[in-house]
């Protein structure tokens, strides 16, 4: 396979994740669509192809909808391919997209991943019952609350470490017009008292239900300066996947998690995250996987995760030194089949420096991650403000 | 090994589930006319009407609002004929499933053509819409299409 330079011209994103009633769901691809075309200096007719993803079609009831969504998206008479990795579905998508630049066959790719919570109720989609399973109705909250346990066992992290993740996360997501959430008000008491789901993690440690889509023009070396603004490239790129159960799983800290960051670390050459990355945009649903991710990903050392939150390191805020979830996460904006493809986005738009109010200064390298399933599909990307 | 219990080879299961479905202002409001006993096409951007209305340009990918209304009549292209309809096809009499296209339209659509027998029907014989008793804001408000001159 060739191996073609990959840049990411144009970011665009709903205006804000919140429930829109009055927009179809093509309405709601469009949107970011037409702000990723903008942003890129592209018209429809300059797109070669087109990537879309999105989470399992139970999730909000349409099946195949990348069957009728060609026309929204200018997609008629072009290859239109759909991705599908559950929630890690933003982030992969965004991979295959630029896969297609990086062999040397397209020079301009439009990828597009969303989600319309407000047409169902995803948790719930979750855990349909089937004969010869069980059938708990955990949802996804309660699926990873045990993990969420043994985490907090093993490392002796203080209880309310989840609670301060989510009072950091909503600080930041306040600097981001298109976050769902805007709470300006929330503080550690706020969230102590806010209703026990499926302990330890509280209503407000969890994502909200959103409506959004978030698209990208990616492009050959070749065709990256249609743009006023100035591209970010990509770096590296990985995934990895793993079945829900198998003997020796480690579900904490997962194998294909950790297979995943090594590749990606070493094709950027990185030994050292923390100082060598200037922020990160990681998938947090629930507050606790900010501690279990900063380890996995080798930001900190096993057992030591949760030193850093509280600490204030992932706090742009706080000015700490590798800020975490700028954008307010997941945590402030869970448009599922989105929420990869808008971590890999922010981390673009971070080292392009057009990240506005969150915009991490000087940012020139940034993680981008997604995970899903029941831990087990996983993407990531590292760009750069600088070709590789 | 033996399977103990054959019972465990295989069971039925429903996969049910509550959604709600935006069909955007465009839909909507092509919707909301079929419940008033009206049709509307819309116009693309190479002056072409569409019908049933898109929200997006097929060829320019472009935003569509210009609503054009259509009678009720149109033309039979072409068909198949349902002899003996099934349960799942939710009609009592014979039909055929059927391209139409509406007078005014440039685009066929499928739905049902309701005749009495297959000797009834004849490509671009003239046809007009039976509507449905009770209108709710769905292309089934139209119940299907009639011989226009009644044979």
């Amino acid at each position: 396979m060739s191996n073609h330079r990959v840049a990411i011209c144009g970011v665009g994103q709903t205006e804000r994740y919140k429930t829109k009633l009055t927009c179809s769901l093509a309405g709601l691809v469009r949107e970011a669509a037409l702000n990723a075309l903008a942003d890129a200096g592209c018209e429809w007719s300059d797109i070669d192809a087109l990537i879309i993803g999105k989470a399992p079609d139970m999730f909000e009831g349409v099946v195949m909808p990348e069957a009728y969504l060609a026309e929204a998206l200018g997609g008629v008479n072009k290859p239109v391919i759909r991705v599908h990795t559950a929630g890690s579905v933003g982030g992969s998508t965004a991979i295959v997209a630029a896969n297609h630049i990086k062999s040397g066959l397209f020079k301009r790719v439009l990828t597009v991943a969303f989600e319309k919570q407000s047409e169902s109720n995803a948790h719930w989609a979750l855990s349909p019952s089937m004969p010869f399973r069980p059938h708990f109705n955990s949802g996804a909250g309660g699926m990873f609350a045990p993990v969420i346990r043994e985490y907090m066992r093993r490392s002796g992290a203080p209880e309310d470490v989840g609670c301060q993740v989510a009072v950091k996360d909503r600080l930041h997501a306040i600097k981001n017009p298109h976050a769902h959430l805007h709470l300006p008000d929330i503080d550690i008491d706020t969230v102590k008292n806010s209703p026990m789901l499926w302990e330890p993690t509280r209503f407000l440690e969890s994502c909200p239900s959103s409506d959004g889509a978030c698209a990208m023009v990616l492009a050959a070396e070749s065709h990256a300066d249609t743009s006023t603004h100035k591209p970010a490239w990509v770096h590296a790129m990985a995934m990895r996947s793993e079945p829900s159960f198998y003997p020796w799983r480690e579900e904490v800290n997962p194998e294909a998690s950790r297979a995943c960051a090594k590749d990606l670390y070493a094709q950027a050459g990185i030994t050292q995250p923390r100082k060598q990355l200037d922020m990160a945009e990681v998938y947090v649903p629930f507050s606790w996987f900010e501690p279990i991710w900063l380890e996995s990903l080798g930001f900190a050392e096993s057992g030591q995760g949760w030193r850093l939150t509280l600490e204030g390191a992932t706090s742009r805020d706080q000015g700490g030194d590798i800020p975490w979830n700028c954008s307010g996460g997941v945590l402030s904006s869970n448009p599922i089949g989105a929420s990869g493809m808008i971590r890999f986005a922010e981390a673009a738009l971070q080292v392009r420096g057009m990240a506005d109010q969150r915009q991490v200064e000087g940012a020139k390298r940034a993680l981008g991650h997604a995970y899903g399933g029941h831990s087990q599909f996983f993407a990531m990307w590292i760009v750069g403000a600088t070709k590789p | 090994m033996t399977v103990p219990d054959n019972s465990l080879l295989e069971a039925d299961f429903e996969l049910g589930f509550t959604y709600t479905r935006s069909p955007g202002i465009i839909i909507g409001k092509f919707l909301a006319a079929l419940k008033q006993q009206k049709i509307y096409g819309i116009r693309a951007n190479d002056g072409s009407v569409l019908f049933p209305p898109t929200e997006y340009d097929p060829r320019t990918a472009e935003s569509l609002d210009d609503f054009v209304p259509l009678s009720d009549r149109g033309r039979l292209l072409y068909w198949t004929w349902i002899d003996q309809p099934r349960d799942h096809h939710q009609m009592s009499q014979s039909f055929a499933f059927a391209m139409i296209q509406l007078d005014g339209a440039d685009v066929p659509f499928l739905h049902r053509m309701l005749a009495d027998s297959p000797e009834h029907l004849s490509s671009g014989m003239a046809v007009k819409v039976q509507w449905a008793e009770e209108r709710r804001g769905a292309i089934t408000d139209i119940h299907g299409f009639v011989s226009a001159t009644g044979g």
